[in-house]
């Protein structure tokens, strides 16, 4: 078992009725981000750091740390996605992708790098224990 | 501590983990773990009340002897990134919709 296959992502699509150009705008301007996604200080350009902010609750502070991985004007936007405690991050990434349609943009969420790697990879975790965890997950799952 | 960092630490710990994860198979006392893992009766004690704090594991008295069992309910932290996402993702899209509605071209 490979740490990649043991890693959950989410995998979403939209088709929106607006040019790449404006879901791009969207997608990298702060305040645009501010009233759909999270309060931001984003500032798209490869390399560059910043959060999204929003009300914590029971199971975070509420603040997401990003930077920029990859950066193709209206085709592709892909950040870091990091929050949670410090002694057990959450370490995801997103990509968005952006493909002209006819009617649009189809628009591409990306979210990968889920449990069970950050958070099931402890130090010196054996498969056996996993494979329970894992069981004791469906449980967990079925029950909420 | 918050809760989810709780079970983190909890579970951070080789042993405490492996006490888990036998507590996972059923429930078990202390003299039974004591004997599996060849660590001294206080240490077990003291792993499975800090299971216990994280809300991984409960305890059911019988007689003198404690018996001592996985609470899956206690899991959840571990999981809630990836349902969280599942929702949150969604109905942050339904709102850029929304958005995009307003924007200027």
């Amino acid at each position: 078992m490979t740490a990649k296959a043991e890693t959950q992502a989410i995998h979403q699509q939209y088709d929106l009725p607006y040019p790449p150009a404006k879901v791009w705008r969207a997608l990298t301007d702060p305040e645009l981000l501010g009233q759909w996604l999270m309060s931001t200080d984003m500032q798209a350009a490869v390399g560059n750091s910043f959060t999204f902010r929003m009300e914590p609750s029971q199971w975070w502070d509420g603040i997401v740390h990003c930077e920029v991985l990859e950066l193709e004007r209206e085709k592709r936007l892909s950040y870091t996605w990091r929050s949670g405690p410090e002694s057990s991050p959450l370490d995801t990434v997103v990509t968005w992708t952006l493909t002209p349609t006819g009617q649009g943009t189809r628009l591409t969420l990306e979210h990968t790098g889920f449990v069970p790697k950050n958070k099931f990879a402890f130090q010196g975790a054996e498969q056996g224990w996993q494979r329970n965890v894992g069981e004791r997950l469906r449980q967990v799952l079925a029950a909420a | 501590m918050r809760r989810d960092d709780a079970v983190f630490r909890a579970l951070g710990d080789p042993s405490r983990r492996a006490i888990f994860e036998r507590l996972g198979r059923g429930e078990a006392a202390v003299k039974d773990l004591t004997a599996r893992f060849d660590i001294s009766q206080p240490a077990v004690s003291q792993h499975l009340a800090t299971l216990r704090k994280a809300g991984l594991v409960t305890e059911r008295r019988d007689g003198r002897l404690v018996y001592y069992r996985i609470d899956p309910k206690g899991l959840r932290p571990l999981i809630d990134w990836l349902t969280h996402y599942q929702a949150f993702w969604p109905e942050r899209i339904d709102r850029l919709h929304a958005l995009l509605k307003e924007m200027d071209e």
